[in-house]
C-alpha cells in the first residue's frame, strides 16, 4: 500500500450487548489473516476485546497482538473528551475559562454527543494516519449505536447552532468580543420568574463554546466524510431492543453516514432445530426422554422466532444478512476467533473489504 | 409493591425494562389498582408492550384500569410552569418560552426534573392508586434522581427551588416511592446493577424495592453426564447450549441479591404477549 493513505474503515455498531466487540474482533482477524495491517479499536469497559486478542491491557495507542504481524488493537479514549475537545479547538484564555464554568462541567458530565464525538476525531485520526490499510470501530454503545453518527452534526449545532444564533442575533462570528446577548431583557425576565441568574449565565457559557466554531465544524465535516466512506454493519440478536436499535440504523441514520451494508445476527440457532426429529438413544428413562424433547422444542421455538425477525429486517430493509452460531462462551483467543469467523455463514468479508485485493 | 404510590423501573439498555413495568401495570390492576404506566425517555417500549401504537402526553386507557402516556418534554415544561410554578398569566410570551427552552437543554439538573417531575406531579394530584415510570436506563438514572438536589443547589431561591425541595421528600419517602431494578444474568448488566446498588447506598435518594432478574432460565432436569452420552444431533446440542447457558447464569445470579426471577420466554410472539406473560407470573404467589 502506499504510504500516507487512508485506512479502509469498517463501523460495527448495534446496540449493547450484542457481541460487537467480539464481531468486531473477528473481522479484524479476518484482515490481519488476509496480510492487511489492521487496527481495531474499542470502547468495551469489560475488557473483551483485550482478552479476546490475548493482550493484557489496552490501552489509547494501540498495541501489536503478540505473534500477530499485521494485528493491533486499542482503546478509544472517551472520559476527558469535553475538555479534549475544547482544548483542540479554542483558544488557551477561552478554554481556561469555559473548564471553569459550573455549565461546562455539569455538560461535561451528560452530553452524550461530546463522547461519540471524541470518538469519532479518533476515529479520524487513526484513518488518516496512513499506518493502517484496515480500521475496525467496535462504536460506542452507550447511548444507542446511533448516536456515534449523530455525533458530528449535534456538535456543530451546539457550539453554532440558532440556539446560539438566536441568543446573539448573529451569524457566526470570529471574535467574543463582537457578540452582543440581543435577548439580554428576555433572559433577565425569565432569571426573575425563576429565582436566579440561571439563563444570563448560560448565554456567556454558550458564547464562550462559539468560539469553537470553526475548528471543531472542520472537523465534524471530515469526520462525515469518514463515516460516509466506512463500510457499516450492523450487529443484532432476536432480542426486540438490539432489533428496534438496528432498525433505526437503517431509519435515522443521517444522510450523512450513508447506509448499514450488512446485518449480522448473532446469537442463532441452527435453523434443523425446529424439525425436531427423533432421539436416537435406547434404554433413557421415560422422563429424561420427555425433558430434552421439550428442551429441543423450546429452542426450536426461539430458531423460530429468530428466523422470523431476520426475515422481517432483510425484507424491510432489503440489506445483506449475515449469521454467527450461538456459542457457549464468548471467544477467549484468537482461535476461538477464527473458528466463530469460520462458523459464519454469509458473511462476504471479501465486500466488506476486508481480504483480497482492492 | 403495588402499595406504594410511585415506582420508578430501570436498567441497562436491553434487559427488558419496558417490559417488566408493563407487566407490573397489568398485575397491579388486575390487583384492582388503578395505573398510570409512564415513558419516559424512548416510550415506544413501553407502547409496545402495553399494545398501543403510540404514545400521547394525554393519558389513554389501554386495558381495565392501566392508563398509560409519554413524558413530553415540552409539554412538561409548559405544564410544570403553568401548575406546579403557578407563572402569572398570560402565558410566557414566545421569546421566554424560547429562553427557558433553552434552560432546559442547557441548564444541569432543569431537564431532568422537567421529566421528573412529571411522575412526581401525577402522585401529588393523586388521580391514580399507583403510577409506575419506564423510567431512563441505569446510565442515565441517577442524574434524574439527583436532579432536584441540583436545582436546589444551582438556584438560590424562588419557586423552582421550593418545588425541587418538595420532590426529594416525595422521592425520598419509602412509604411513597421506590425504585425496582432490572438486569438479567449477564456480565455487563449485573456489573451496571451492582454499580447502581453500591450507588444507591452512597447516595439513597430513593428506596430500593428490589432487583428482579429478567430471562432467566429454567433447570434442564437431565445430569450432564446423561447429555454427554446422548448421540450426536439436535437434542444434545440444544440441551449442551442450555446447560451451558445456565450455568452461566447461575454464576452471575450469585452475584445478585435475592429477588423476583421472570423466566426468558422462548420464541414468544411479540412485545404485547411478553407483557402478559410476565403479567401472569407477577400473579401466581
Amino acid at each position: 500500500m502506499t504510504p500516507g493513505r487512508h485506512a479502509h474503515a469498517v463501523l460495527v455498531a448495534g446496540a449493547g450487548g450484542v457481541g460487537k466487540t467480539t464481531i468486531s474482533a473477528a473481522l479484524a482477524v479476518a484482515a490481519a489473516r488476509d496480510g492487511k495491517r489492521t487496527l481495531v479499536v474499542t470502547v468495551d469497559p469489560a475488557r473483551r476485546l483485550a482478552d479476546a486478542l490475548g493482550l493484557s491491557e489496552l490501552g489509547n495507542q494501540p498495541t501489536r497482538v503478540a505473534g500477530q504481524r499485521h494485528l493491533w488493537g486499542a482503546m478509544l479514549d472517551v472520559t476527558a473528551s469535553w475538555e479534549a475537545i475544547v482544548r483542540r479547538h479554542a483558544a488557551v484564555e477561552v478554554a481556561d475559562r469555559l473548564e471553569e464554568n459550573p455549565f461546562f462541567r455539569a455538560v461535561a458530565d451528560r452530553f452524550p454527543a461530546a463522547q461519540a464525538y471524541a470518538a469519532g476525531e479518533q476515529m479520524a485520526e487513526f484513518i488518516e494516519s496512513g499506518t493502517w490499510d484496515v480500521l475496525i470501530v467496535d462504536t460506542p454503545p452507550a447511548v444507542g449505536g446511533i448516536e456515534f453518527f449523530l455525533a458530528p452534526g449535534r456538535m456543530r449545532d451546539l457550539v453554532g447552532g440558532r440556539l446560539l444564533r438566536w441568543l446573539t442575533g448573529a451569524h457566526i462570528p470570529a471574535r467574543r468580543t463582537l457578540y452582543r446577548i440581543t435577548a439580554r431583557p428576555v433572559l433577565r425576565l425569565a432569571d426573575t420568574v425563576l429565582g436566579g441568574p440561571l439563563l444570563e449565565e448560560i448565554a456567556e457559557f454558550l458564547l464562550d463554546l462559539r468560539t469553537l466554531y470553526d475548528g471543531l465544524s472542520h472537523r465534524a465535516r471530515s469526520i462525515e466524510r469518514h463515516l460516509r466512506s466506512a463500510v457499516t454493519v450492523v450487529v443484532t440478536t432476536a432480542q426486540p431492543t438490539p432489533l428496534r436499535e438496528a432498525t433505526r440504523l437503517f431509519t435515522e441514520l443521517p444522510v450523512a453516514a450513508g447506509r448499514p451494508d450488512l446485518v449480522v445476527f448473532n446469537r442463532t440457532l441452527p435453523e434443523a432445530w425446529g424439525a425436531g426429529g427423533r432421539l436416537r438413544a435406547p434404554g433413557l428413562p421415560e422422563a429424561t426422554r420427555r425433558a430434552l424433547r421439550d428442551n429441543l422444542k423450546r429452542w426450536a421455538d426461539e430458531s423460530r422466532r429468530q428466523r422470523q425477525a431476520r426475515d422481517e429486517l432483510a425484507g424491510r430493509f432489503g440489506v445483506a444478512m449475515a449469521s454467527l452460531p450461538w456459542l457457549e462462551e464468548a471467544p477467549i483467543s484468537l482461535q476461538g476467533l477464527t473458528r466463530l469467523l469460520d462458523a459464519a455463514e454469509g458473511l462476504p468479508l471479501d465486500r466488506l473489504g476486508l481480504i483480497g485485493t482492492e | 409493591m403495588f402499595d406504594r404510590k410511585l415506582l420508578l423501573i430501570s436498567g441497562k439498555g436491553g434487559v427488558g425494562s419496558s417490559a417488566v413495568t408493563a407487566s407490573l401495570a397489568l398485575a397491579a390492576a388486575r390487583a384492582g389498582r388503578t395505573v398510570l404506566a409512564m415513558g419516559m425517555l424512548d416510550a415506544l417500549g413501553l407502547a409496545a408492550h402495553l399494545g398501543a401504537e403510540d404514545l400521547d402526553y394525554e393519558a389513554r386507557e389501554v386495558a381495565p384500569r392501566v392508563y398509560t402516556l409519554a413524558v413530553d418534554r415540552s409539554r412538561a415544561l409548559d405544564e410544570y410552569l403553568r401548575v406546579q410554578l403557578r407563572l402569572p398569566r398570560p402565558t410566557p410570551t414566545r421569546q421566554l418560552a424560547r429562553a427557558l427552552n433553552v434552560l432546559v437543554d442547557t441548564a444541569p439538573g432543569v431537564r431532568e426534573i422537567i421529566s421528573i417531575g412529571k411522575p412526581v406531579y401525577e402522585v401529588w394530584r393523586g388521580s391514580y392508586d399507583l403510577v409506575l415510570v419506564d423510567a431512563p436506563p441505569l446510565g442515565q438514572l441517577f442524574s434524574y434522581l439527583r436532579a432536584p438536589a441540583t436545582i436546589a443547589d444551582l438556584v438560590p431561591a424562588g419557586p423552582i427551588r421550593e418545588q425541587a425541595g418538595r420532590m426529594q421528600v416525595t422521592l425520598g419517602d419509602p412509604a411513597t416511592a421506590g425504585l425496582v431494578l432490572v438486569t438479567t444474568p449477564e456480565e455487563l448488566p449485573v456489573a451496571e446493577t451492582r454499580e447502581a446498588l453500591d450507588r444507591l447506598g452512597r447516595e439513597p435518594v430513593i428506596d430500593l424495592v428490589t432487583v428482579v432478574t429478567n430471562r432467566t432460565l429454567p433447570e434442564l432436569a437431565v445430569p450432564a453426564e446423561a447429555v454427554a452420552r446422548l448421540p450426536a444431533g439436535p437434542h444434545r446440542r440444544a440441551a449442551e447450549l442450555h446447560q451451558a447457558l445456565w450455568a452461566s447464569q447461575r454464576h452471575w445470579l450469585s452475584a445478585l441479591p435475592s429477588g423476583p426471577r421472570l423466566p426468558y420466554l422462548f420464541g414468544s410472539d411479540g412485545p404485547e404477549q411478553v407483557a402478559l406473560r410476565l403479567a401472569a407470573v407477577w400473579e401466581t404467589p
